[in-house]
């Protein structure tokens, strides 16, 4: 496999709580791969720590590394990191008072993208790859805050990819959302693994079973089991795994 | 672990399904010692009690039939639990088949008309024949009760050791009709039960190895007998 990105010997702490240990794990290129794990297991700190969020958090820090195409992203600036991280939450947060496309293109406005040709062009893919050009063609002037939540998400999803990023972090992007917008959001992933590496948390297992190629169980910090999702949710290595995903934990 | 959960709905669900397994597998067992029990000693009474076997069989085997659908649909079973219930949805076929196996054999048994099936005790191993394969479909059958997945691992050399007996009393009984000693009738019977007996040790190996599957999560590779009675010479 190809590796896209490598977390190796990742710790992470908020103040003087250890929330991660000692994570070493291989990011498959163009695959998804999904993390689970009960509340409070280090999912999201583990993705944050992907595209240096973590340490926004005051007293947050790491240890160890996460590389990208083999490069230490904690060498490098955090904003140029972002930029080919992105991160998608799990409340949709398009910006309240800009319209869809002003949504779309803010990021290509920081990074200095002004001719109005090309933004219209970046903006009208990142919403075709997003799957939501055809329900918002006609209303790109309306707020994004208009949209319904499936939509909002997708909205936000149209603004991390506006960016051309390489990988997506998501954090539990469906956890807010029906079972239709759910299907939606997946049936998107399912597209994006064709040109993105996709990283997933989620509570939802079925979600995992469903999306991703690779899952990671993380129980307490620490990695528990890394596996092919098929064989993770078929045939589990771990007892503690076993335990967890088939729902008797006690 | 700080979470506390059972999984209570599907918990009883799978327990209904191995009671239904269960009684399933001990069923197929049943008619196949009352299907020899009436061959040997003619009684057309318990042959015909293996018919009834036969339907309950059938009828308990779309019950697990649906109670695995249902689990699969209701609770998205996953690891040990979703391997149980495929594993139980394959068994049935297996344990099902046995079962018509022993009502094929009963209908011999009735064919001789209380007659005592002539050289059956004396000529011909057909009694050691079936002694092996119900004893294989036990094994299978308590390793699946108990899901013990070790005690069926070698459920395969069993399989070759009554594969070879079961060409052995073929010869044996073409040389007795040739000879004279046995009516060609009961002689033509007598090659159709070595045939459903064999078959049945076939299910029982299907069984065993589902049932390392079930409790494992692996899958024993098929070898053919003759490369493992190879492997046997190469390794005493």
């Amino acid at each position: 496999m190809t590796a896209k990105m490598r977390v190796e010997g990742l710790s992470a702490w908020y103040g003087s709580k250890r929330a991660l240990e000692d994570i070493t794990m291989d990011i498959e290129e163009k695959t998804v791969t999904a993390i689970i794990g009960p509340s409070g297991c280090g999912k999201s700190t583990l993705i944050r720590a992907m595209n240096r969020m973590h340490e926004i958090v005051p007293k947050a820090r790491v240890e160890g590394q996460v590389l990208l195409d083999g490069e230490d992203i904690y060498e490098r600036d955090p904003v140029s990191v972002r930029r080919k991280v992105g991160m998608i939450f799990q409340r949709a947060n398009p910006f309240p008072t800009m319209s869809i496309y002003d949504n779309v293109a803010a990021g290509l406005r920081l990074n200095g993208m002004r001719d109005r040709k090309e933004l219209d062009g970046r903006v009208m893919r990142s919403l075709k790859q997003a799957a939501l050009w055809d329900e918002v063609e006609d209303s790109l002037g309306k707020g994004g805050s208009s949209l319904s939540g499936g939509q909002q998400q997708r909205l936000c999803i149209a603004r991390a990819l506006a960016v051309e990023p390489e990988v997506i972090l998501m954090d539990e992007p469906c956890s807010a959302l029906d079972p239709i917008a759910t299907a939606k959001i997946e049936d998107l992933i399912f597209d994006l693994k064709k040109d993105y590496t996709v990283v997933i948390v989620t509570h939802n297992m079925q979600q995992a079973a469903r999306v991703a190629y690779h899952t990671a169980f993380l129980y307490l910090g620490k990695l528990i089991e890394f596996n092919r999702t098929r064989e993770l949710f078929e045939r589990p290595r771990e007892e503690l795994t076993e335990k967890y995903i088939t729902g008797r934990f006690g | 672990m700080p979470e506390k959960a059972e999984r209570k709905a599907l918990a009883q669900g799978l327990a209904r399904l191995k009671e239904n397994m269960v009684t399933l597998a001990e069923l197929s067992e049943l008619a196949i010692r009352k299907a020899v029990d009436s061959l040997s000693r003619s009684d057309a009474e318990v042959a015909r009690e293996v018919f009834t076997l036969d339907q309950e069989l059938y009828a308990l085997q779309e019950e697990i039939e649906s109670n695995c659908v249902d689990l699969i649909a209701l609770h998205a079973p996953v690891a040990r639990d979703l391997r149980a219930i495929t594993t139980s949805l394959k068994i049935t076929t297996d344990l099902d088949r046995i079962g018509r196996y022993a009502k094929d054999i009963a209908e011999i048994a009735l064919q001789f008309r209380g007659q005592t099936p002539p050289g059956l005790k004396d000529i011909v191993k057909i009694p050691r024949m079936a002694d092996l394969t119900i004893d294989m479909v036990d094994r299978a059958v308590q390793a699946f009760v108990n899901r013990d997945a070790e005690s069926v691992r070698n459920v395969m050399e069993v399989d070759d050791a009554v594969d070879n007996l079961h060409d052995e009393v073929f010869q044996e009984v073409v040389e007795h009709m040739r000879d004279g000693n046995l009516p060609i009738e009961a002689g033509a019977r007598y090659i159709l039960v070595n045939r459903h007996l064999e078959r049945i040790a076939d299910h029982a190996v299907n069984i065993g190895e589902r049932v390392v599957y079930m409790v494992t999560g692996d899958r024993l590779p098929r070898v053919r007998a003759a490369d493992r009675a190879k492997a046997k010479k190469r390794s005493p």
